[in-house]
């Protein structure tokens, strides 16, 4: 009775038909691009960026367009969103506003993914959902959103991806070529972010969080200088493609970082340090679950979070002293 | 005598404490958060956490320290953050050594297991829920009929005065044949508050998170405000229209969500979660209905609801209807509310005026 009530509780509205009448030649010779090889699409580097490392340039470049990706975000960035952003959003959102703001103007099309789950009978945040929606309405008003639903449960990320190829009137057989190229693109980017194995007498943390939170410029740069000046080894969670266990957690990134807490050791880490921002709800909801989690296991438990006006010193304080009490407690 | 705890929905707590009855056991609820248990509840939750959990795990840790055994959580099957109350309160509780044990609302077989536990008979089980349903579908048009004397009474408070007596005789009413008798009573009841027939009240949507909407602790009893200021507000959670819903859905297949993604399709394409595409459809639907204006209710920081706040914003533009956007937290006080619905009430009005005086010039002009 609940999985059906599940099934028709959530109404699916697939944008992807009314694309097709949206991007049209006549639309291209409005916008001032006369062929398809100078159309600029810009991607906001947060969200979707991260999670799918790679992916969106070299599938765009491989179609024969311009991918142009903003500037990893800054304290400048911040400031911009700030101002422009509506004041109760998570930082990543507001951050992913003012990357959308700085591309519009500069590009002929702007690329925002409805990214609904990441992985299979798993949901993403909710704050995905209207992304392209509000973008529309607010930001990038007056510039053509590029939307696509990536929904794993109904259909997997190649088909997606075939899919845009057909709403940008795009050759199927080069569409292909595009998707395995761009596959192999994101799963060779995974590979780096994969660092050796643990080294004898050496300390080394794991970081976890979103993948946009701990791969982003200025909410984890400034922790991951510091771990490094203080000769820490640092190694990002890895959300290369393996579906997690199902749990009572349905968010795809909880679930992942809840089973790999599960499975981690004292002999592997000494210590995990989870990077949080300022209202994500996600993390709220799930911060008590890992630090219960590590309790158990006797893993020391550091826990971060990041706003808008955090400072670097404040940092660098407290992962001074997390470091520190371990070492005494050797 | 065993009772058990259910959490606030507001008035509709009444019909819940008879559904809860069925089971041959007691409720103990109030129809509002008291701000003891909402104390409670800050102190014991994670900062960040949104406050509806804070008041629901407030009354729990109430209700435990008089002496309740059992209590009842409502479980959702969306995106957003109750999807996992129910397993974050229990923990929290167990963390703090309280030995409350909690229900939900899920099937796993065909008895829910709230049912297997207490196994009462199937008369003594299905007689109260039939009481139930009317028992909401009366609360459900009183609340719609306080809304629309408490903005034209003469007397200030009749309203509030006749609504809480008959909630108390609901609440009383142990037979369905009392029941029904209070149903034919509460029209009869409302037409002898003594009305302005003449005024033309605002009239303005609420919309937004569903406890917000309902429990008067938490908005400050944003009904009442408005009320006394004039204004004929709408309030867009019904329990009654929400169970229609879920039954049309379990047994029908049919979706009133279907409606309104329609509406909402031109400025939001997607369900979101929560009663965020609720309150966009609903905005847009009460433009074209020519209401003065919507209020827009969340807790700080709830995914769905802060979401669509730019397409809000955006439909606020286009459709010309001023919206309000009221968040909540711990320390919002009562006083600051009203201060905002006080100022909101007087632009409205001064649209008006600006409106009827506007159109009355065109009337003129079109004359000569």
């Amino acid at each position: 009775m609940i999985k059906r009530l599940q099934k028709s509780a959530g109404v699916y509205i697939d944008t992807g038909n009314k694309f097709l009448k949206n991007i049209s030649s006549e639309w291209m010779g409005k916008s001032g691009a006369n062929s398809r090889s100078s159309l600029r699409i810009g991607i906001p580097r947060m969200f979707f960026y991260y999670i799918y490392p790679n992916l969106w340039e070299t599938f765009f470049r491989e179609l024969g367009m311009k991918p142009i990706v903003s500037m990893p975000s800054t304290t400048k960035t911040v400031e911009k969103a700030s101002r422009i952003s509506e004041t109760e959003h998570c930082l990543p959102n507001k951050l992913f506003d003012a990357h959308l703001a700085e591309l519009v103007g500069n590009v002929d099309m702007v690329f925002v993914p409805r990214v609904l789950s990441t992985i299979k009978n798993h949901l993403s945040c909710p704050k995905f959902g209207p992304l392209p929606d509000a973008a529309r309405a607010d930001i990038a008003r007056g510039t053509e959103v590029l939307s696509i639903d990536i929904d794993e449960t109904r259909r997997p990320l190649s088909k997606t991806l075939l899919l845009l190829g057909t709403k940008l009137n795009i050759q199927k057989s080069k569409t292909l070529s595009a998707i395995q190229s761009s596959f192999s693109a994101m799963e060779s980017a995974n590979k780096k972010m994969v660092r050796p194995d643990k080294k004898k007498g050496e300390p080394r943390f794991l970081l976890i969080g979103h993948p946009y939170t701990i791969h982003d410029n200025f909410i984890a740069g400034p922790i991951l200088n510091k771990l490094e000046s203080m000769g820490v080894e640092v190694e990002l969670m890895s959300f290369a493609d393996d579906t997690p266990a199902k749990s009572y957690i349905l968010w795809s990134t909880a679930n992942k970082i809840y089973h790999t807490i599960n499975a981690l050791s004292r002999e592997e880490y000494d210590g995990v340090i989870q990077l949080t921002v300022f209202n994500c709800g996600c993390d709220s909801m799930m911060m008590d679950t890992y630090r219960h989690i590590l309790k158990e296991k006797n893993v020391p438990y550091l826990y971060l979070m990041v706003d808008e006006h955090s400072a670097q010193s404040g940092m660098d304080t407290r992962v001074e002293a997390f470091i520190d009490s371990l070492r005494w407690r050797q | 005598m065993t009772y058990m705890a259910i959490p606030n929905i507001g008035n509709y707590t009444i019909a819940l404490a008879t559904a809860v009855e069925s089971l041959g056991i007691k409720a103990w609820a109030s129809t509002a958060t008291t701000p003891e248990a909402l104390k409670l509840g800050i102190a014991a939750a994670p900062e960040s956490v949104c406050l509806p959990l804070k008041a629901h795990l407030g009354h729990f840790i109430e209700a435990d320290r008089a002496g309740v055994e059992y209590a009842f959580m409502v479980n959702s099957v969306g995106t957003c953050r109750l999807r996992y109350y129910r397993h974050m309160i229990e923990r929290i509780l167990k963390d703090l050594g309280l030995k409350i044990k909690i229900f939900g609302l899920g099937f796993d077989g065909f008895k829910p297991p709230i049912v297997r536990h207490f196994d009462p008979g199937p008369i003594t089980f299905l007689k109260p829920l039939f009481h139930t349903a009317l028992k909401i579908k009366i609360i459900d048009a009183l609340e719609a009929a306080a809304w629309r004397t408490r903005a034209i009474e003469i007397i200030p408070g009749n309203t509030t005065l006749v609504m809480n007596t008959l909630l108390v005789e609901l609440s009383e009413s142990k037979t369905m044949a009392r029941t029904r008798a209070i149903r034919k009573k509460v029209a009869g009841c409302f037409a002898e508050i003594p009305v302005d027939k003449e005024k033309k009240p605002l009239r303005v949507g609420l919309v937004g998170e569903i406890s917000f909407l309902r429990d008067k602790c938490l908005n400050k009893n944003i009904e009442y405000i408005l009320g006394s200021q004039g204004i004929e507000p709408r309030n867009f959670f019904l329990l009654g229209e929400e169970l229609k819903n879920i039954t049309r859905i379990v047994f029908l297949n049919q979706n009133r969500r279907k409606y309104l993604s329609k509406i909402a399709d031109r400025y939001l394409q997607s369900t979101v979660g929560g009663h965020a595409l609720d309150s966009v459809a609903h905005s847009i639907r009460c433009a074209d209905e020519g209401y003065d204006g919507m209020i827009h209710l969340c807790p700080s920081g709830c995914m769905p609801e802060v979401s669509v706040r730019p397409i809000l914003k955006r439909v606020s533009k286009d459709k010309d209807i001023p919206i309000l956007e009221m968040s909540y937290d711990e320390h919002t006080c009562g006083v600051g509310i009203s201060t905002r619905l006080e100022a909101f009430a007087d632009v409205l009005m001064e649209r008006r005026k600006k409106n009827s005086s506007l159109s009355h010039r065109g009337e003129r002009a079109m004359n000569r």
